[in-house]
């Protein structure tokens, strides 16, 4: 017994490091148990906490240019308010004239980033609204310039939410002008691809990209990003698409939170139909 | 115990620039891992152990807070290889030359490397994303920016031991 200690004792770096790893493909291994869903809860609680008590850090550095661009919205929402209130007025004659039902619209959360987690291709916010707001797993998390992700875990006060500079993400997205459906995704890199549109389908530099019907998880219409570049490759059925997100993803500072949640029976036929 | 105390505020302060700061330190999309030069830096100045096990509990908080589903003690498994990689560093008569010398930069560039290597070896699994094209694109130059970053913790000690 006294020797199997002192071996141990002589190789404790290694035996350290043995039990990491293997906590680590346990944790690894154990993916969604419910025991980890705790644990994790308690840990966005806890570093919410403090990333929320000592967030007026970058704030105060932020606050000049944050003052100018307010300014710059500010009038730029003025004026685009008048053109809307506009063109509700006559959406609201011609809805009358066609007999449309009104549309439903959705209600949103406003949240303050509390904190940024950029890991290698991992990329997530942490914000100051969770369950007691009526946020939930899978809601779209929106900027005033666009989609910036969408909502992975929450607990009371805090949730957590995965962007579009995440690998992981799959977003159903259409090219406004030409009507093209593809699906987004993020292989590294400033911009975003849309992927599976077909090379006899129109689209262009500039083009919007907006979320579409297809999407489960996403309202339609939400807008994503740009098309910044385009490119065909010979012998390949699709042509690559580049698209520049709207929503400086780097820099989020307030977001909202769209307290649409997914329709489950939709999410559940088609997963069924994926496997 | 005094020492353990500090350690572990001074991780908790780095864990708050890791969410603060960092952010604006990103050049395109490369962010550079300053919890690994931590890490390093408690390999040189405490040993294997310490930083093993330390690389480990940061990875864990990392993994729990980025609030993810599939990937959970990833992180805990490359900062706690990064840990014990880094402890090969550790010279007890050498510590402080190390810490404000050449040394420390390759100690933090090796180590974050390898723990790219492996971070993306196990990440990429199943994904359409090629290996060799994302360790090009993410895992040297974050290396490299980390390193980068490292040179400042080591102008400090030079400037406080050294001269």
């Amino acid at each position: 017994m006294r020797r199997l200690l002192d071996t141990a004792l002589t190789y404790k770096e290694y035996l350290l490091l043995t039990v990491c790893v293997l906590l680590s493909i346990f944790l690894l291994a154990a993916q969604d148990s419910p025991q980890i869903r705790r644990i994790r809860s308690i840990t966005v609680v806890s570093i919410g906490f403090l990333q929320d008590a000592f967030g007026f850090v970058p704030n105060y550095f932020d606050l000049r240019e944050e003052n100018r661009v307010l300014r710059e919205q500010n009038v730029t929402l003025s004026e685009e308010l008048s053109r809307l209130r506009e063109a509700a007025m006559e959406n609201a004659r011609l809805r009358k004239m066609l007999e449309l039902k009104e549309v439903g619209r959705y209600e949103y959360v406003s949240a303050n980033v509390v904190g940024k987690n950029f890991q290698l291709l991992r990329n997530a916010i942490t914000i100051d609204v969770g369950d007691e707001e009526g946020v939930a797993a899978n809601m779209p998390v929106i900027t005033h310039a666009g989609l910036v992700g969408k909502i992975m875990v929450t607990s009371s006060r805090y949730a957590v939410a995965q962007t579009l500079f995440h690998t992981e993400m799959r977003t159903s997205a259409k090219v406004q002008r030409g009507r093209a459906d593809g699906i987004l995704v993020w292989e590294g890199g400033a911009s975003l691809k849309l992927k599976n549109v077909a090379k006899t389908l129109d689209v262009q530099v500039g083009d919007e990209v907006v979320t579409s019907e297809y999407s489960s998880i996403f309202p339609p219409g939400i807008p994503i990003g740009v098309v910044s570049k385009t490119h065909e490759i010979t012998g390949d059925l699709f042509q690559t698409i580049e698209v520049t997100p709207r929503a400086d993803l780097y820099r989020l500072e307030e977001v909202f939170v769209v307290t649409q949640v997914p329709d489950t029976s939709r999410v559940a036929v088609e997963q069924r139909a994926s496997q | 115990m005094h020492t353990t105390a500090i350690s572990t505020f001074v991780t908790l302060l780095l864990f708050l620039v890791h969410s603060y700061l960092v952010p604006y330190l990103t050049l395109v999309d490369v962010v550079p891992d300053i919890l690994l030069i931590w890490i390093v830096y408690l390999a040189i100045r405490r040993g294997q152990l310490v930083s093993t096990g330390a690389g480990f509990v940061i990875g864990l908080v990392l993994d729990l807070s980025s609030g993810e589903s599939g990937m959970l003690g990833l992180a805990a498994l490359t900062k706690s290889v990064g840990g014990f990689m880094a402890g090969y560093f550790f010279n007890e008569n050498r510590m402080l030359q190390v810490l404000s010398g050449y040394q420390f930069i390759v100690a933090v560039f090796v180590t974050s490397l390898l723990h790219n290597v492996l971070y993306f070896l196990i990440f990429l699994q199943g994904s359409g994303m090629g290996w060799w094209d994302t360790f090009l694109r993410y895992a040297v130059p974050t290396s490299l920016y980390t390193a980068l970053l490292a040179l400042l913790p080591m102008f400090i000690f030079s400037r406080k031991y050294v001269s």
